[in-house]
C-alpha cells in the first residue's frame, strides 16, 4: 500500500470515483478500523458489518460533498466509525441488525500474490527477530499474546514491570518496521495480504 | 493528542497492549486515523504481534539448545566413527603410515633384499643312518638351508621330508620330487624357529604310494640374539 497524503486532490479523486484511489482508501482504513474494533467487538462478523457500514456512509458523505476539511479525512472516517459503532451497540441491545440497511458497492480489500510473498518475507523477518531474543522474552511474549494471560501476573512471574513489556514490543517493532515499510510501499493500492492460519 | 505526545507516551505499544484507558484510547485513535506515521507504527506492530502468535504457537523445532538431556548421552553407534571429527584424524594417520612405509620401510627392505646374502647351510646324507647331530647357529628370525643327498636309483617315485620341533611336534611336511640330481635343497624358515634339537625325517614313497622312512637327522639349532 503506497503512502499517499490525504489532501484536496485525494478527496476529489474519491468523489470522482477513481478506482485506484478508492482501493487505496479502503485498504488503508480497513486495517485501522479492524484494529480499532477488535478491542470493542467480539465477533469478526460484527467487525465486518461495522467496517462496511462505515465505508458506506463515508462514500455517501463524499458524494454529498460533506467533507469540508480534506486533511482531516482520517479523523472523519474515525468519527463515522464511532457513530456506526454506537448504533451497532444500540441495535445489538434492541436485537436488531444493520443488515436491512442499504448496502453500496465499494472496493473490497483483496489478497494478491505479491502481497502474499511480502507477507512471507515479513513472517521470516519476525521469526528472525524472535530467534534473536533471549528465551525469557520469547516466553514473556508467548504468555501475553498467545496464552493471553493477565499482563500484571505475567510481569510479576517474570520479575519485570509493564514498562519492560512496552520497551520489548517497541524494540521488536523498530527491528521489523523498515522491512514492513518497504513491503507496504511496494504493494499496489488495495492489496492486503496478511498470512492467516 | 498530537504526534509527539503519542511517541512520548509509547501510545502505539500501549494501544496494542490494551493499556490505554477509554478516554486516552479515543484520543489516540482520533490522532491515529489522521497521522500516517502513527498508523504505520501501529500496523507494523500489529503485524508483529499477529505473526508472533502464529510462530510461537508452532511446535518447538529441535535445536542444539533444545536437545533433551538423554539424547546427548545416547550411544552413538558404529557410524559415528565416520563423522569428520573421527574420520579426518584417522585418515591423516593412515596417510602418514602409508607415506612412512613407501618412503622409508619399503626402500629399506628392497635395498636389503638386493644385497648379496651368505646363508647358513648344513649337508645331510639320507642314506646314512645314525649320524651325529648337525649343529647350526642362526640369528633370531633367520632360517637355514639343508642340502639333502638322496640315494641314487633306489626305486622310489618321490620323497617326503618332515620336520619335528624340539617338543617332538611335526612342524611341516614337504614332498620332494625325484630328479636326475641327487642333492636337494630344503630351506627351513626362521619363522618360529627356537633353540633346541629339531628332527628332519626323510621318507621314500614307492610308485604304489607306500611310504618308507629312510633316515632321521637331528639338527641342533642355536638361536643367537
Amino acid at each position: 500500500m503506497q503512502l499517499q497524503s490525504f489532501d484536496e486532490s485525494y478527496v476529489e479523486r474519491l468523489q470522482a470515483g477513481d478506482f485506484r484511489t478508492q482501493e487505496h482508501f479502503v485498504a488503508y482504513f480497513s486495517e485501522l478500523i479492524q484494529l480499532k474494533l477488535r478491542s470493542r467487538l467480539n465477533s469478526p462478523q460484527a467487525i465486518e458489518d461495522v467496517r462496511q457500514e462505515t465505508f458506506t456512509r463515508v462514500f455517501a458523505a463524499l458524494r454529498g460533498g460533506k467533507i469540508r476539511q480534506p486533511e482531516r479525512l482520517g479523523a472523519f472516517v474515525n468519527s463515522m466509525c464511532n457513530n456506526v459503532l454506537l448504533e451497532h451497540y444500540r441495535a445489538s441491545s434492541r436485537d436488531s441488525s444493520l443488515d436491512d440497511e442499504e448496502q453500496q458497492d465499494f472496493p473490497a480489500a483483496n489478497v494478491d500474490v505479491l502481497g502474499a510473498i511480502a507477507a512471507k518475507q515479513m513472517g521470516e523477518k519476525i521469526r528472525e527477530i524472535l530467534e534473536e531474543m533471549p528465551e525469557r522474552d520469547r516466553r514473556l511474549l508467548r504468555e501475553i499474546f498467545l496464552e493471553e494471560r493477565d499482563k500484571d501476573a505475567v510481569c510479576s512471574d517474570f520479575g519485570v514491570d509493564r514498562e519492560y513489556l512496552r520497551v520489548l514490543l517497541h524494540r521488536a517493532k523498530q527491528s521489523f518496521k523498515s522491512l514492513y515499510l518497504k513491503n507496504v510501499a511496494a504493494r499496489p493500492p488495495g492489496a492486503v495480504a496478511v498470512e492467516k492460519r | 493528542m498530537d504526534h509527539d505526545e503519542a511517541v512520548r507516551q509509547k501510545a502505539t505499544e500501549r494501544y496494542l497492549l490494551d493499556e490505554l484507558d477509554p478516554d486516552l484510547r479515543d484520543k489516540f485513535e482520533e490522532h491515529l486515523f489522521d497521522c500516517q506515521d502513527c498508523a504505520l507504527d501501529v500496523r507494523a506492530a500489529a503485524m508483529f504481534v499477529e505473526q508472533t502468535k502464529v510462530i510461537l504457537a508452532e511446535p518447538p523445532a529441535v535445536s542444539v539448545a533444545n536437545v533433551p538431556a538423554g539424547a546427548a548421552t545416547a550411544k552413538p553407534g558404529w557410524f559415528a566413527w565416520l563423522r569428520p571429527a573421527f574420520a579426518l584424524p584417522v585418515l591423516a594417520l593412515l596417510l602418514a603410515v602409508i607415506g612412512y612405509q613407501n618412503f622409508v620401510t619399503y626402500p629399506s627392505l628392497v635395498a636389503t633384499a638386493n644385497q648379496p646374502q651368505v646363508g647358513t647351510w648344513i649337508s645331510l646324507n639320507v642314506s646314512t643312518r645314525g649320524t651325529a647331530a648337525n649343529s647350526v647357529r642362526v640369528h633370531r628370525g633367520e632360517g637355514f638351508g639343508v642340502l639333502a643327498n638322496l640315494p641314487p636309483q633306489d626305486g622310489f617315485a618321490s620323497y617326503t621330508a618332515d620336520l619335528y620341533n624340539p617338543a617332538g611336534k611335526q612342524e611341516w611336511s614337504r614332498q620332494i620330487a625325484t630328479a636326475s640330481q641327487e642333492t636337494r635343497q630344503i630351506y627351513i624358515s626362521g619363522h618360529n624357529l627356537e633353540s633346541g634339537t629339531y628332527t628332519l625325517v626323510v621318507n621314500g614313497v614307492t610308485p604304489g604310494g607306500e611310504s618308507k622312512e629312510l633316515s632321521r637327522h637331528p639338527i641342533d639349532v642355536q638361536i643367537q640374539n
